[in-house]
């Protein structure tokens, strides 16, 4: 079911924000067709490694290899680059001058130079697939943040990327709405999506993730498979992390 | 193209005269604007109805007629209209108040009314009266955020003191022209006129500019 | 002393053209410095220093000028430093325009940095260039912001527009006062002047407060 061959490779990948070490030498492997979710306490990291895959920060040292290249630093490359990842926001940062459908069919028109027959008809398909057909011509001021989300998630899928990263898809909901997103992304892995999720919720983690990488001060301290990290972690700092945030291990 | 700055040189005193008038006739606008803009500011906010109409009437008036016409009015029309006829420098001191003093009315408004409503309700309801309202809550966290917007009209009026040429007062652009007219070397004295503006306006400019980032630092609620 | 109101209807006509004209000028300001403003927004944001030196450096200039200083200026600078005669309208236009773009460069450069910069990001991600970000996701939401301060710069401009007629521009100020000097009608020329700047400008002064109200920052 999941591919051997790794996506993304992380080597020693250093990262510094003036003197504070956002990055201390990183190194893990995403497999294809892989939920990996990122766990840790916040300024662990995590976000950070995120951005640094899409290009939207640059690596101080180590490197990151995408299908075995390392990632280009010069802009054109780095386009490329992205349009082979989708990204999802904790804010949304739904495009608010525009529609839902005009949002999800940005990518395609701007990016892939597709029709705007085309993109319309492939942005109609994934509203669909996420819920909110009905809500194509709304605009994101007139939508709940679950729903926003769940635009955005359909904005980034309508580029088809390889990999899909959520950075705290969820932390900026209502509790009401986390459920109806996390739904969406569950359906995502299960149709064999490439997924690396920054998340705090640990059920979705447990459930759906295949490996869960758990971060502090910039190094992964363990990875495993949700049953070791959450039932018997190897190391004592996970077990201390998980039992503060009220999961006892 | 020749440069010659000796006219320059020769009339310094003329200019550097010229240059005295501007900054006195500036600070003394600054001083009227300010008094009556306040009172003007205030008396819209906080006065009985039937005063605000016509405050509000010369307010947007003076927002909708350009300084050369008030100035020019003043000066040419006032006298036949009143029989009161103003020196030049008084006709100008006089304009340019009227002018500006409806700007900074504006500003106390947009400071009164960017401090929250519920400050006042809650200034009421322990019992103080309109005005120690006024004096200790409203004020004193308006004032911060209007800060700015006075600096600019010390600006605004260095610059709008320049027009007063147009009916004769000696000030630093009227000097120039007159220069520039006299020696035939317009180039010399304008850019020089130029300098001297900007010497004097730029670290205004640039205090104002500081002082509205830090105020927007304390942002909105 | 008598007053004699006939002097503004008879002048009725060139009045009017006198007005034509105060608004072709402030409308050709307009479409000169608005993308002017924004070109120079876009260059002060560039990555390279020289250019946004460039810019910072044309926009303090004529920030820290006074607009009839400018005017006289080109008036007489332009002619000796570009061997070219320009007519006073199009002297007082490049005067106007200068000063204008240097304001509409702020005004511009500020409403593009209000723009969250997680918008760019977003468009980033997509794999757009920064370009693309900026035409598509950046620039019409600061045009948005952007829109109740051009409509106040627009509402200064007209009444700027009365300073070209130093330089013998034929617009609204200049021939009430050159027909003042014709009839002798000191008070009458001069209050009905300042009553049609008072009848165009009060309505806009209006427009923009709703402007204001309406686009006003409301994040």
């Amino acid at each position: 079911m999941r591919d051997a061959t790794p996506v993304l490779t992380y080597h020693d990948v250093r990262k510094l924000f003036g003197n504070f070490v956002a990055l201390d030498g990183v190194s893990m492997e995403v497999s294809r067709r892989e939920v990996i979710c990122l766990i840790g306490p916040s300024g662990s990291g995590k976000s950070t490694l995120l951005r640094c895959t899409n290009g939207l920060e640059l690596l101080h040292g180590g490197e990151i290899r995408l299908d075995g290249i390392p990632l280009p630093r010069d802009p054109r490359g780095m386009r490329a680059v992205r349009q082979r990842m989708g990204m999802v926001f904790q804010s949304f940062e739904l495009f608010p001058h525009r529609t839902a459908l005009a949002n999800v069919m940005s990518g395609p028109v701007t990016v892939l130079g597709l029709s705007r027959r085309d993109a319309e008809a492939r942005a109609m398909a994934l509203l669909h697939k996420v819920g909110l057909a009905d809500k194509a011509a709304s605009y994101p001021a007139n939508l709940s943040g679950g729903q926003q989300q769940r635009v955005a998630i359909a904005r980034a899928l309508a580029m088809e990327p390889e990999v899909m990263l959520f950075d705290e898809p969820t932390s900026a909901l209502d509790p009401e709405t986390i459920g109806e997103v996390l739904n969406v992304m569950k359906q995502l892995a299960e149709e064999g999506m490439t997924m690396i999720v920054v998340t705090h919720e640990m059920t979705f983690a447990r459930r759906v993730a295949h490996r869960v990488v758990v971060f502090e001060r910039g190094q992964i301290i363990e990875q495993g498979p949700p049953a070791q990290i959450f039932d018997a972690p190897l190391v004592d700092r996970t077990r201390s992390f998980l039992n503060h945030l009220g999961w006892a291990a | 193209m020749d440069i010659d700055i000796s006219p320059i040189l020769e009339s310094w005193r003329f200019l550097l005269s010229g240059l005295e008038i501007t900054l006195l006739l500036s600070l003394l606008t600054v001083f009227c604007s300010l008094l009556l803009g306040t009172a003007v500011g205030l008396a819209r906010c906080y006065g009985p109805a039937w005063l605000r109409v016509p405050l509000v009437f010369y307010i947007d008036s003076m927002r909708a007629v350009p300084v050369l016409v008030v100035l020019v009015w003043t000066y040419f029309a006032l006298p036949i209209g009143t029989g009161l006829s103003l020196p030049p420098f008084w006709a100008a001191l006089a304009a340019l108040s009227l002018h500006i003093a409806a700007y900074v009315a504006e500003i106390i408004r947009a400071g009164v009314s960017s401090v929250r409503p519920g400050q006042t309700r809650a200034a009421l309801a322990l019992g103080m009266s309109r005005a120690q309202l006024i004096r200790e809550i409203i004020l004193p966290q308006a004032i911060v955020r209007m800060l700015p917007a006075f600096g600019s009209i010390l600006s605004i009026t260095i610059k709008d003191t320049a027009i007063a040429t147009v009916i004769a007062v000696p000030e630093y652009m009227n000097h120039s022209q007159t220069l520039a007219g006299q020696s035939f070397r317009p180039i010399e004295v304008f850019v020089l006129a130029a300098i001297v503006y900007f010497i004097i306006l730029f670290p205004i400019t640039r205090g104002v500019d500081m002082l509205y980032r830090r105020v927007a630092h304390l942002g909105r609620s | 002393m008598k007053l004699d109101w006939s002097v503004v209807t008879a002048h009725a006509g060139d009045l009017a053209q006198g007005t034509a004209l105060t608004v072709l000028m402030a409308v050709l300001t307009m479409a000169l410095a608005v993308p002017g403003g924004i070109i120079l927004a876009l260059l002060r944001l560039s990555g390279s220093r020289v250019l946004s030196g460039l810019s910072a450096s044309f926009t303090d200039l004529f920030r820290n000028l006074p607009l009839i200083l400018v005017i006289y200026a080109a008036y007489y600078i332009l002619p000796l430093a570009l061997d070219l005669q320009f007519s006073p309208f199009t002297t007082g236009l490049i005067a106007l325009a200068l000063n204008v773009s240097a304001y509409n460069s702020e005004t511009f450069r500020a409403g593009i940095a209000s723009i969250r910069r997680g918008q760019g990001e977003a468009a980033l991600a997509l794999g757009m260039s920064r370009w693309q970000a900026m035409r598509e996701v950046i620039l019409p939401q600061a045009t948005r912001r952007v829109l109740p301060v051009l409509a106040s710069t627009w509402v200064s401009l007209f009444k700027d527009t009365s300073l070209v007629s130093v330089i013998s521009v034929g617009e609204l100020a200049y021939t009430a006062m050159r027909i003042r000097s014709q009839t002798f009608r000191v008070l009458e020329m001069l209050t009905a002047m300042a009553a049609i700047y008072w009848a165009l400008g009060y309505p806009q002064a209006k427009l923009v407060d709703w402007l204001n109200r309406k686009y006003g920052i409301t994040e």
